[in-house]
């Protein structure tokens, strides 16, 4: 697990934690379901995610829309799925972006709290293998196809995460 | 003794203005109703920014009733008929003999066409009457040397706004430059053609009246165009837009539609002349920040006729501040059209050793202000 | 912020970070800072455009909101379709500000003013490149339907490359007055407030701008007809009466 200070968000620390092969996918996202509040995390299916820059922008933007009293979602967590999606509609960001029964690499994000809980609460609930969360591991888990299809946008382009990044601070423009 | 004698009538208002520039005093603290701690106290030139005197500045205005803008050719001859009467007053009240006039100085434009000749032939006149030599003034250049020497202003960003001209000016290598200006109508003309069509007094002047009703809106602003290009503004549209706006009010009140409301406001002619000035003067205000950063200067000096208007002054003074910098304005007695600054901008073209030859001095209705040497400043 | 004018505004969450900001340059609409942004070594261009309280509330908030969101749509736009200009990171119109990517160079204004300084010694040749490359920047941009409605030489930065400063590409900036258009008439007025700026801000290299012209005119398929339409609005420009 990693923590992630954000520029301009120091108060805000991210606990961050990549899995491969993840086992129990279908328990985790039950946990969401029924709001368990031992399960306060973004869970995000990593077959969608561009790089690292993708995610931070998209924690940046669910913590200061928490700052500025603007959720759309309930939570911070929730928040940070639906700022990655290029649209407005909550369900379609939770489909596209969250996890499924299905997902296998999944990346947890939780702001703040200790880190050292996080770690272990993650470690004994995700089954799966922890990998460095760095843009080559995201890269071996992506799916390019899919990403196409949600942000319109040829994930091999250099310009992909330039467009990905402005449609996702221009959402709700 | 440098006297001039200045003849401006390049649109509704004639002046005739006597300056006396005192032959190389010292730099001395020039009479502002502003103070500005970073004017150097060391004038480099002190011919165009020390004390000078005027001896009078007379004025006479053609107004034109509710409805109607002044014809060129109606503006020409008022200014043919009071003429003789205001250069006879102006010579009596400045106490000074022919002999000391230096130079008569003439509006050579920009202007009204007719106008212009009409005063040109005047100071024709008197030039042979009296043998003394012309001097054709940049009616604009004629602005802002007298804003400037007024106000104390060393170097500023010049908003030069009027019936006729919009312009954002800085002075650079001897010419004064234009960095913005309006694409289609000057704001001046704007105001004055929304003033026809709510039919209010062009008496004394239709902005003056437009400024005193927007004091009583405020409560609401209306949508109107916003038309920023770079540092250049266009007010056309926003003129339509308001045009329409005031047929919407008098429909209303004539029964021929709904009464016009915004929530449980009726809106009314004051609501309408509030958001004409807040969004004319944001655009004014908008584009002179942008020389003002473009060329790193601190100081606006806002010159012409809608110059005078307190809300512009008010707006500017609060970007300049915010800049950390100083906004001078005059007041009516120089920022609308009037003879003294044609006066003093020829008397520091004269002791430069410009003269305009008999047959050079006819006028042109387009003059550009950067089309003068400045060759008084550094 | 000019020193003396007291404290600049920042909105949340810039105000209580220890993230330091180094004030880079203030404009008449923005402030701009260095910083990092997402990651401390990600160099950030970030741009607060602070509340102008001259204007009428309404008026202001509707053209902060309106300019971010401008600029913000059309570098999104430029940067899909491989025009070079800073990718945008983040922003936010409410407390209008926008986080772009810090892009190492100087301005055209600075790198011609440079020139001069310098005695012109690099030769009239070396200005002529310079200018070539912003008129195909200029091109390039307007051949996409994007019209940056601020065009002047302090709106495009030579892009640093390696050590030769001055030499590397044009990268357009500030475009909070840019609007997606395809009519020949904006493109051609676009020409125009640059054309105008230029002759203000280097009367000297005035003589010079044809070049930047040249290059437009061989930059994309309607550049000809837009040319064709800047002759129509300087006649504009210079014929309008100017009595109103």
């Amino acid at each position: 697990m990693e923590v992630i200070t954000l520029p301009h968000l120091e108060q805000h620390p991210l606990s961050v934690c990549l899995f491969r092969n993840v086992q129990n996918a279908a328990f985790l996202r039950q946990q969401l379901l029924q709001a368990n509040h031992d399960f306060e995390y973004a869970f995000l299916d990593a077959s969608v995610l561009l790089s690292r820059t993708h995610v931070l922008a998209a924690c940046f933007r669910a913590i200061t829309d928490v700052l500025h009293a603007r959720l759309k979602s309930h939570n911070v967590h929730s928040e940070i799925v639906f700022a990655l999606s290029p649209n407005n509609n909550i369900a379609d960001s939770f489909r596209r972006f969250g996890i499924s029964d299905q997902s296998t690499n999944i990346l947890a994000i939780k702001v703040g709290g200790d880190a050292s809980q996080i770690e272990a609460h993650l470690m004994q609930h995700v089954q799966g293998t922890p990998v460095l969360f760095t843009d080559a591991t995201l890269q071996t888990m992506r799916d390019p196809a899919r990403i196409r299809k949600i942000y319109r946008v040829d994930v091999a382009s250099k310009e992909a995460e330039a467009f990905i990044l402005g449609t996702m601070a221009l959402k709700g423009s | 003794m440098p006297i001039a004698l200045g003849l401006e009538g390049s649109a509704n208002k004639l002046g005739v203005g006597i300056i006396f520039h005192p032959p190389s005093t010292p730099p001395s603290p020039h009479d502002s109703a502003h103070s500005d701690d970073e004017v150097p106290k060391s004038q480099s030139k002190p011919s165009a920014s020390s004390q000078v005197q005027i001896l009078c500045n007379l004025r006479h205005t053609f107004v034109s009733p509710p409805g109607t803008g002044f014809l060129p050719k109606d503006t020409a001859a008022h200014h043919r008929r009071w003429v003789v009467r205001l250069v006879k007053q102006a010579i009596k009240q400045s106490k000074i003999q022919i002999e000391d006039i230096d130079c008569i100085c003439f509006t050579q434009g920009p202007g009204m066409g007719a106008p212009l000749s009409a005063v040109a032939i005047a100071a024709r006149m008197l030039s042979q009457l009296w043998d003394k030599p012309l001097v054709g003034v940049n009616h604009c250049v004629g602005h802002i040397e007298m804003g400037r020497t007024i106000t104390g202003a060393d170097n500023p960003v010049v908003l030069y706004v009027s019936g006729g001209n919009t312009q954002v000016i800085a002075y650079s290598a001897q010419r004064y430059r234009i960095f913005g200006e309006a694409l289609d109508i000057a704001v001046g003309n704007c105001l004055d053609r929304f003033a026809r069509v709510i039919n209010i007094s062009n008496d004394p002047a239709p902005g003056y009246n437009i400024e005193q009703l927007a004091k009583k809106g405020g409560d609401v602003l209306l949508d109107l165009p916003y038309a920023v290009k770079g540092m250049d503004v266009s007010f056309s549209g926003i003129l339509a837009r308001a045009e329409e706006m005031a047929r919407r009010l008098h429909a209303g009140r004539k029964g021929e539609q709904d009464l016009w409301k915004e929530g449980d406001k009726v809106i009314g002619e004051e609501d309408l002349c509030f958001t004409l000035q807040e969004t004319l003067y944001a655009m004014l205000v908008e584009i002179t920040e942008r020389a003002m950063a473009h060329v790193g200067a601190r100081q606006v000096l806002i010159v012409g006729g809608v110059g005078c208007n307190e809300r512009l002054q008010q707006m500017m003074g609060m970007m300049a501040a915010d800049r950390g910098g100083s906004v001078f304005a005059t007041d009516e007695r120089f920022c609308i059209d009037n003879g003294i600054m044609i006066a003093h901008a020829g008397l520091l073209q004269h002791s430069m050793g410009f003269r305009t030859k008999l047959e050079e001095s006819s006028c042109t209705q387009r003059f550009r202000t950067d089309e003068v040497l400045i060759n008084w400043r550094d | 912020m000019s020193p003396d004018s007291g404290t600049p505004y920042l909105p949340a969450p810039f105000t209580t970070s220890p993230t330091p900001l180094t004030l880079i340059t203030r404009g008449a609409e923005a402030a701009l800072y260095k910083t990092t942004f997402l990651t401390p070594h990600q160099p950030c261009a970030l741009k607060i455009r602070p509340p102008k309280p001259w204007r009428h509330p309404t008026l202001d908030a509707r053209l902060t909101r309106q300019r971010i969101l401008a600029e913000a749509r059309a570098l999104v736009k430029c940067g899909r379709e491989g025009v070079r200009v800073p990718q945008v990171l983040g922003m936010s119109w409410e407390e209008g500000w926008v986080a772009l990517e810090w892009i190492a160079g100087r301005t055209v204004k600075d790198v011609i003013w440079g020139w001069r300084a310098e005695g012109a010694e690099k030769g009239d040749a070396w200005l002529r490149g310079l200018l070539g490359k912003v008129g195909r920047a200029v091109g390039l941009l307007h051949s996409i339907g994007v019209v940056h409605g601020d065009l002047t030489s302090s709106n495009m930065i030579v892009e640093e490359q390696g050590s030769t400063a001055g030499e590397g590409e044009i990268v357009l900036i500030d475009f909070g007055l840019a609007t997606q258009a395809v009519q020949e008439e904006d493109r051609a007025v676009d020409l125009y407030v640059l054309e105008r700026a230029f002759g203000s801000t280097h009367p000297r290299e005035e003589a010079l701008f044809g070049v930047v012209l040249e290059a437009y005119a061989g930059s994309y398929k309607g550049a000809k007809a837009t040319l064709k339409r800047l002759e129509d609005v300087r006649m504009r420009g210079r014929k309008k009466s100017m009595i109103g």
